[in-house]
């Protein structure tokens, strides 16, 4: 096989690819053996007729079709592996068929983008700043005090006027211009007034009222409303409390940090909160330091990258997504439906993203080249191990499923991405 | 002696002909008054071979019929013709 290559411009190359009679007249043996058994020749039952009749009768073209079916991309496979040391393919190639006469080698143009060539800027000595993990006091008694809101009494109270916080259960009718309308009923409905789940104004007239009163509530609906029926419309809800609750904080003391948790004192407590806090303070900086030291690196280097990678990346990120709708049991056509979204108006909203992602990884992948960075078998075999934890399955089982998936080299370049990001950590400056 | 075009109508191509083919046999329809000799000389002149046996027969019409007519169709004549070792009819090939 005889393969050249021509490049179209920064990032598309051309290869010219021939193929030699024989190997060529093999596929065409192929077709002819796939294609027979369709045909009806009169003289002949189906699948009978011999190749040259059948060539004879409907001309050669008849099995162009199917041997070039599996002829052009294995050539194609074949000619990419020769040329592999110089260009990566990142799209689906496009082909042209130049000679396929019989008789001939056969010939073939496939032109198809490239992995662009990567222009890094300053990776080393970067100049960031890492988010301190302390936790202050003040978030650590937000904190316990969220605590004690969570485990707050529910006291009922009678003849007292129900005030900010406090829990009611209600029955409202409620008309506009007279009329009852759709959704404004409900009966024995729990509001805790400034909560604002309803319209502004609705929870702020219910202060002050007593078990067992009624009180016509007068409100406007917003100009924007979901409804547009009911939109800046001035609506009159007769609302019937039923029920007033309140809220009964208990007292910070060890006696509290018996009933929320395993600890005896209130001591404890809040050192083990501060721990968690730190821990979860700790992983977000260390979070936000790796995608700032991305950002960096991939804003000082140059590339240009092919449409297709972005796109490829962006229709990839849509699949993960209508993937997860789907397991939450919406269906991705009816997201669609309801968000008044395209599929082209979607892809527009990932690409910056798809966009910066790809250059992040081509910019990651090309220092760790540069580097000599590389994933170690060990490391491969612990990245099974703990997929092996997370499905429960032994890592021998788990490893022969990746294997056969061909998920081993992605794996491998997820763990050499990290291990460039740590690189670039190693030297930066961290303040 | 008659016109060799008149005598040759057409080749016959069938699965049992193409195996026939195997031992340099080849089949024709030709027409019913002609005789071996005339057949083997038309062969000979046509395509510039040469020609060690031939063996013919009548084939009788088939019964056909189309709603309430019948008939027959026409007989004819079948010559199976052997060419000498190594030689071939371009008329069945490419």
């Amino acid at each position: 096989m005889k393969v050249t290559a021509k490049e179209l411009n920064k990032n598309k190359v051309e290869l010219t690819i021939e193929v030699p009679e024989e190997k060529f007249e093999e596929s065409l043996e192929r077709a002819y053996k796939i294609v027979v058994k369709k045909i009806n020749i009169p003289g002949f039952r189906k699948g009978k007729a011999s190749r040259f009749i059948l060539e004879k009768m409907y001309g050669r073209e008849i099995l162009m079709e199917e041997a070039l079916q599996d002829a052009v991309p294995q050539a194609y496979q074949q000619a990419l592996e020769e040329v592999k040391d110089q260009y990566t393919a990142v799209s689906d190639p496009e082909y042209e068929m130049v000679q396929m006469d019989k008789g001939e080698p056969f010939i073939f143009k496939a032109s198809f983008e490239i992995k662009p060539e990567v222009k890094l800027g300053q990776y080393k000595e970067l100049a960031v700043e890492k988010l301190s993990a302390e936790v202050k006091e003040e978030e650590l008694d937000a904190e316990i005090e969220k605590m004690r809101q969570r485990h707050a009494k529910l006291i009922v109270v009678e003849d007292e006027a129900a005030g900010e916080g406090d829990l009611l259960t209600i029955d409202f009718v409620g008309k506009v211009a007279g009329e009852p309308f759709e959704g404004g009923t409900g009966e024995n409905y729990p509001l805790e007034l400034g909560s604002h789940t309803f319209i502004a104004g609705f929870e702020e007239q219910l202060i002050g009222v007593k078990t067992g009163e009624t009180k016509d509530v007068v409100v406007t609906f917003p100009a924007e409303y979901q409804t547009e029926s009911l939109a800046g419309q001035e609506a009159v809800f007769t609302v019937t409390v039923k029920e007033i609750k309140r809220k009964e904080l208990v007292p910070l003391d060890d006696e509290f940090a018996k009933d929320v948790s395993e600890f005896a004192t209130l001591q404890e407590l809040r050192q083990d909160t501060a721990n968690k806090l730190k821990e979860k303070a700790a992983k977000k900086a260390e979070y936000e330091l790796r995608t700032t030291v991305v950002k960096k690196v991939a804003e000082n280097a140059e590339v240009e990258i092919p449409e297709s990678m972005i796109e490829n990346r962006s229709n990839q990120m849509i699949n993960d997504f209508a993937f997860r709708l789907s397991q939450q049991g919406i269906p991705f056509e009816k997201y669609l439906d309801v968000t008044k979204n395209n599929l082209e108006e979607l892809k527009k909203t990932y690409r910056p993203e798809a966009e910066a992602l790809v250059k992040a990884d081509l910019v990651l992948e090309k220092i760790a080249k540069e580097e000599n960075i590389q994933a170690t078998a060990q490391e491969i075999e612990q990245e099974i191990k703990k997929a092996a934890e997370v499905y429960q399955q032994e890592p021998e089982k788990v490893r022969e499923v990746l294997e056969k998936e061909g998920r081993i080299p992605s794996i491998e370049f997820g763990i050499m991405l990290d291990k460039t990001v740590d690189f670039i950590i190693e030297q930066a400056k961290v303040k | 002696m008659r016109n060799p075009h008149e005598v040759l109508l057409k080749p016959i191509v069938t699965e049992k002909t193409t195996d026939l083919m195997q031992e340099n046999k080849y089949t024709f329809k030709v027409e019913p008054k002609a005789n071996k000799i005339e057949i083997k000389k038309a062969i000979e002149l046509i395509f510039n071979v040469d020609v060690i046996d031939v063996r013919t027969m009548n084939v009788s019409g088939k019964f056909k019929r189309q709603g309430r007519s019948v008939g027959y169709t026409s007989d004819w004549k079948k010559a199976i013709v052997t060419l000498k070792q190594g030689q071939r009819l371009p008329i069945f090939e490419e």
